[in-house]
């Protein structure tokens, strides 16, 4: 498994849009420790049960603070997202208190990304 | 909703506003606790159509159809007749008036004449008044009712009532004669319509609404009605919108300014704006509820007539309420008494049918409605005099207000047990003219009136068809796709739609769930109608997303998925590319050849032998589900692993016992068959955790939900590792929902369920010693000897004695039961039990809670590492079907495996049993396993 382009850390910070009566970051999160990550397209190892972003809302806050598909998140506000499961870390993303979100991502070359991307995720 | 339709005839409780302002959902309800008389079994709706959809489970909602609603309140039908007006103003003679003519006189009168023409001496004021008061006992309310007034040339106006200041009553009032007002019908109405002799007979008569106001036509459409919502209230949201145009009368009155101050909403301003201009109008509704406030100011001697009600102006509505509901209350039964009204008889409303003005059309529509609602004679005399031809043709009419009422008429009339009114709106092409309007018109009202009436016609076999021809996409493209949020092309990037719960998405629903178990074409034209499968998946996913599972629709979404699922591994285009080779294809041709295999291989004395089934661990373990670029869709979807994890979700979390059958039902079918996809479906269920999920609904108060799951315990047993892992850890709970010989457990499970418990038990201690000294651990000899013994259920005799003959079999296990007491005989078949195949009078039935072993007949596979022995038991068996399906099937399709199927006991004694060899204790959830379906969440 070796890429040519080392996946870079990222710091993206976040302001939460107000949706009716829901706050919302405009992304979509796959994988987790309750996952399986065997089918997580965006990961380079099969056996990593990180939280990846699978889809962006176009026009979308995550948008707006060029937060990627594919992005793998290490941290929210700080906190560990790397052995989560999916409910947790979508919990740890939706909190009500929380307007803005400062989130620690790594992220593979935009090739990368987009190669790994083409299957997408299924959505149950 | 029984309650509810009790209610419905005791009004008695003023309801509060808000109660009423969602009578809608209270109608369905109604709807499906009525129908549920009509068809037991219907209920499932599901299930019930032939091909056996899904089983029982779905048999309550069949009888979800909706009801319509009658609403406590009697509309009081009253007929203001508007006597033409000469050019002068005088009315004309009645003979004069033609139908056509009609418009004439009346624009006259309005137009040119201008109120004052009215011919009442009194001022044109009173003559409005009048027309208010009529309007308000068109609303039903009983009291007011006797305001109306009825005008006609013949009746003067001149003489006004005491009461009524202005108007005068007619002169003519006869006393009130009721042909077809059945007694509780009565007292309601208090309006009767003028008794003239000629009265109908004239063409021309403009009229009031008949005596149902729209109010109640919006009651009744809700058939549930509570009893507390009638009330003014009700009246009021009928009355709102006033939408069109229709009816006002208007427009000069000189009281109309009045009127119109009274008036609320926003219909207010209206009347006085269209007066003169659209020609005659006649104000058939009152829009505005009967405005008690208007009454008041106008009719001050009401108060002291009847003190009750308008004496608290405030209350108004609330306080004909209490009136209604308390029918007894003395005014009331004065008012009844009343001579000088009547009722039009049936025949007469019929008539109005075709009158040449549209809200008499409506009216009389509503009427109807009314009428019907809970009234099965009047039904069928409307059936009878031929009313629901001309209802039905009205169902095209332009005018709104005239096709809702013919609608809410036809809801009421299909409601209920007499499936000769259903079929007589079938003879008449209503179906199909009930889908043209619901392509027609955005109106929700009358898109809930028409798949409400919709959804009661699905509930009669023989219109599942009709149904589906004529309305199957257009409810698909009109209701399911848009109201489930489901879009063809989902921009990748935006958020996905929820799914909205409507009144509509719920009677279409349950219309489909209803014709979704009309046999296998049924089936086949769901599956394959374009958006179907995928908007009710991404409801249902939507309903999970929202942790909102417990409503009507959600599981009509899920019985209608159960019963597609149905046989999908036989019926879905190119099924046989996925057919599992290993196992048996065909059932009928297959069956023999595996006998003698079975024979060579292990038959030899029943001596089990263990055996590893290392080759069905393998294939299941190894189950790499496939990985698709393409997005799946349509008919694809139902039985793709991904929807495991939905129905796991529904299992985890609705309240619902129907869902939570239907969900179990689904698993049951997909994991029946031998075909690739359901190998996926039982390794899926088990790396989804699915498998103590089952379980732990074997713990449910509900029989059904408990036979469902056991069923597809049963079904997921095929894959070697569920079986070990269910002997392992479901064991006691199943034991623990068998009964002690005649006595019952706690939950007295049916017979039905008990026997598909004891099917399951055998399903998972054939091939599994080791299970089987888990049983045996479970205090289950005591309870299968006692059952065997003692049971007055042949079908569970049989069903405990195939469990104790497999135990027996294991010969290591023997020494054990030996030391528990038990002897040779406690395992054999007692003299009782014979294998009568036939002997229950539904067998298609027992089939799917047969054993799967069954059809082995005695001889297994022994060495083969097939876990095919299932498959045996055809696909029927596993798969959860409407029992009626089964029936069919087994008459008509392939008979003979599935006949098989149902006798299956009777050869079990041959049958051999492996025992297998210690087999590692596995936890219910395999770790290793653990795989969930990708899931992603929006944040």
């Amino acid at each position: 498994m070796t890429f040519s382009n080392v996946p870079s850390l990222q710091r993206i910070e976040i302001k939460k849009l107000r949706q009716g009566d829901n706050l919302i970051l405009g992304f979509s999160i796959g994988g987790g420790i309750d996952q399986d990550p065997g089918q997580n397209p965006f990961s380079d190892d099969k056996a990593d049960k990180g939280i990846y972003v699978t889809r962006i809302t176009p026009g979308g806050p995550a948008e707006t603070a060029d937060l990627r598909m594919g992005d793998k998140i290490m941290q929210v506000n700080g906190y560990d997202m790397t052995m989560m499961t999916h409910d947790q870390a979508r919990k740890r993303l939706t909190k009500k208190n929380e307007d803005v979100v400062r989130l620690l991502v790594t992220r593979k070359s935009l090739e990368e990304a987009v190669k790994n991307s083409m299957g997408g995720y299924q959505r149950q | 909703m029984p309650a509810e339709v009790k209610q419905e005839q005791s009004p008695s409780n003023a309801t509060s506003l808000a109660m009423m302002q969602e009578p809608q959902e209270v109608v369905e309800e109604t709807v499906t606790i009525e129908e549920d008389p009509g068809t037991p079994t219907s209920h499932v709706s599901v299930v019930t159509s032939d091909d056996g959809t899904t089983r029982r489970t779905e048999t309550k909602d069949v009888s979800s159809n909706v009801k319509v609603t009658k609403m406590v309140k009697t509309v009081t039908t009253r007929t203001v007749r508007q006597v033409p007006l000469g050019p002068d103003g005088l009315p004309l003679p009645e003979g004069s008036s033609p139908l056509g003519s009609y418009t004439d006189s009346i624009d006259r009168r309005y137009m040119k004449n201008g109120g004052d023409r009215f011919i009442t001496p009194q001022a044109s004021s009173t003559l409005t008044r009048s027309y208010n008061n009529s309007y308000n006992d068109s609303y039903g309310e009983a009291p007011e009712s006797q305001y109306v007034r009825h005008y006609g040339l013949h009746d003067g106006y001149a003489d006004l009532t005491e009461n009524y200041g202005s108007l005068s009553r007619g002169v003519n009032f006869r006393p009130p004669r009721y042909p077809y007002m059945p007694n509780s019908y009565r007292p309601e109405n208090s309006y009767t319509l003028p008794i003239r002799k000629d009265d109908y007979g004239h063409v021309a008569q403009p009229q009031v609404p008949m005596g149902s106001s729209t109010v109640d036509l919006n009651r009744s459409q809700p058939e549930r009605f509570q009893a507390e919502p009638y009330g003014l209230e009700d009246d009021r949201r009928s009355l709102p919108p006033e939408e069109e145009e229709p009816y006002e009368l208007e427009p000069d009155y000189s009281t109309a300014n009045r009127r119109t101050g009274t008036l609320q909403g926003p219909n207010r301003g209206r009347t006085h704006r269209e007066p003169l201009r659209d020609g005659p109008r006649v104000r058939g509704y009152p829009d505005e509820a009967i405005e008690p406030e208007l009454i008041d100011e106008r009719h001050p001697y009401i108060h002291s007539m009847y003190s009750a009600p308008l004496a608290l102006p405030e209350r108004g509505s609330m306080a004909s309420l209490d009136r209604l509901a308390g029918r007894r209350s003395p005014s009331i039964d004065s008012m009844r008494k009343d001579p000088r009204w009547r009722d039009p008889d049936l025949t007469e409303v019929i008539a109005m049918l075709g009158h040449p003005i549209d809200p008499v059309k409506s009216n009389a529509a509503a009427y109807l409605q009314h009428l019907c609602y809970e009234n099965d004679k009047i039904k069928k005399d409307v059936r009878q005099l031929k009313g629901i031809p001309v209802l039905v043709g009205l169902l095209d009419h332009p005018k709104s207000e005239v096709h809702r009422k013919a609608c809410g008429a036809l809801r009421n009339i299909s409601y209920g047990k007499d499936n000769d009114n259903k079929v007589a709106i079938k003879i008449c092409d209503g179906i199909p003219g009930l889908v043209r309007l619901l392509r027609k018109t955005n109106d929700m009202e009358v898109r809930e009136l028409i798949t409400g009436t919709l959804w009661n016609l699905s509930s009669y076999e023989p219109l599942k068809m009709v149904i589906i021809n004529h309305g199957l996409q257009t409810l698909t493209n009109e209701v399911i796709i848009p109201h489930s949020g489901w879009e063809h092309e989902p921009n990748e990037d935006s958020k996905p739609r929820d799914a909205e719960w409507t009144t509509v998405f719920k009677n279409t629903s349950g219309c489909l769930r209803n014709v979704s178990s009309d046999g296998a074409e049924a089936r086949r034209r769901l599956r394959e109608c374009e958006g179907l499968v995928d908007a009710l998946l991404h409801a249902l996913q939507s309903a999970v997303g929202k942790k909102d599972m417990d409503n009507k629709s959600v599981e009509n979404c899920v019985c209608i998925m159960r019963n597609l699922s149905y046989h999908v591994h036989k019926e879905v285009p190119g099924a046989e590319r996925f057919q599992d080779p290993s196992a048996p294809q065909t059932p009928g041709s297959a069956g023999p050849q595996r006998k003698k295999k079975d024979d060579a291989g292990c038959f030899g004395g029943k001596k089990a032998k263990g055996r590893k089934n290392g080759d069905n661990d393998k294939n299941y373990d190894t189950i790499d589900l496939p990985k698709r670029c393409e997005p799946t869709k349509g008919f694809e979807l139902l039985y793709q692993p991904e929807v495991v994890r939905l129905y796991l979700s529904l299992l985890t979390e609705s309240q619902n016992y129907n869902t939570l059958e239907a969900a179990a039902g689904a698993l049951q079918n997909l994991s029946a068959g031998q075909w690739t996809w359901s190998n996926y479906i039982r390794a899926t269920v088990r790396k989804e955790k699915g498998l103590p999920i089952l379980v732990e609904l074997l713990r449910s108060d509900s029989d059904k939900v408990v036979r469902a799951v056991s069923i597809a315990l049963r079904n997921l047993s095929i894959d070697r590792r569920n079986k070990d892992l269910i002997g392992s850890y479901a064991m006691r709970d199943l034991v623990s929902n068998l009964p002690s010989g005649q006595q019952r457990p706690a939950k007295n499970l049916e017979e039905d369920t008990v026997v598909a418990i004891l099917n399951t038990i055998h399903e998972i201690v054939t091939d599994s010693s080791e299970n089987a000294r888990s049983l045996a651990q479970a205090q289950a000899i005591e309870k299968l000897v006692a059952i065997n013994r003692t049971s007055q259920s042949a079908r569970e005799t049989k069903a405990a004695s195939h469990v104790l003959q497999t135990v027996w079999s294991y010969k290591e296990l023997r020494n054990a039961l030996t030391k528990d007491g038990w002897n040779k005989s406690h395992f054999q078949p007692t003299a009782t039990v014979t294998p009568k195949a036939t002997k229950n009078g539904k067998p298609g039935y027992d089939d799917t809670t047969l054993p799967l072993m069954e059809k082995n007949q005695g001889t297994r596979k022994c060495g083969s590492g097939d876990m095919t022995p299932m498959e045996e038991p055809g696909p029927d068996g596993y798969s959860t079907i409407d029992q009626r399906d089964k029936d069919l099937k087994y008459k008509t399709v392939d008979g003979s495996l599935e006949q098989t199927e149902r006798e299956p006991l009777k050869n079990d004694t041959n049958r051999k049993h492996y025992i297998r060899s210690n087999r590692p204790a596995v936890s219910l959830v395999d770790a290793c396993d653990v795989k969930p379906q990708p899931v992603d969440s929006w944040v």
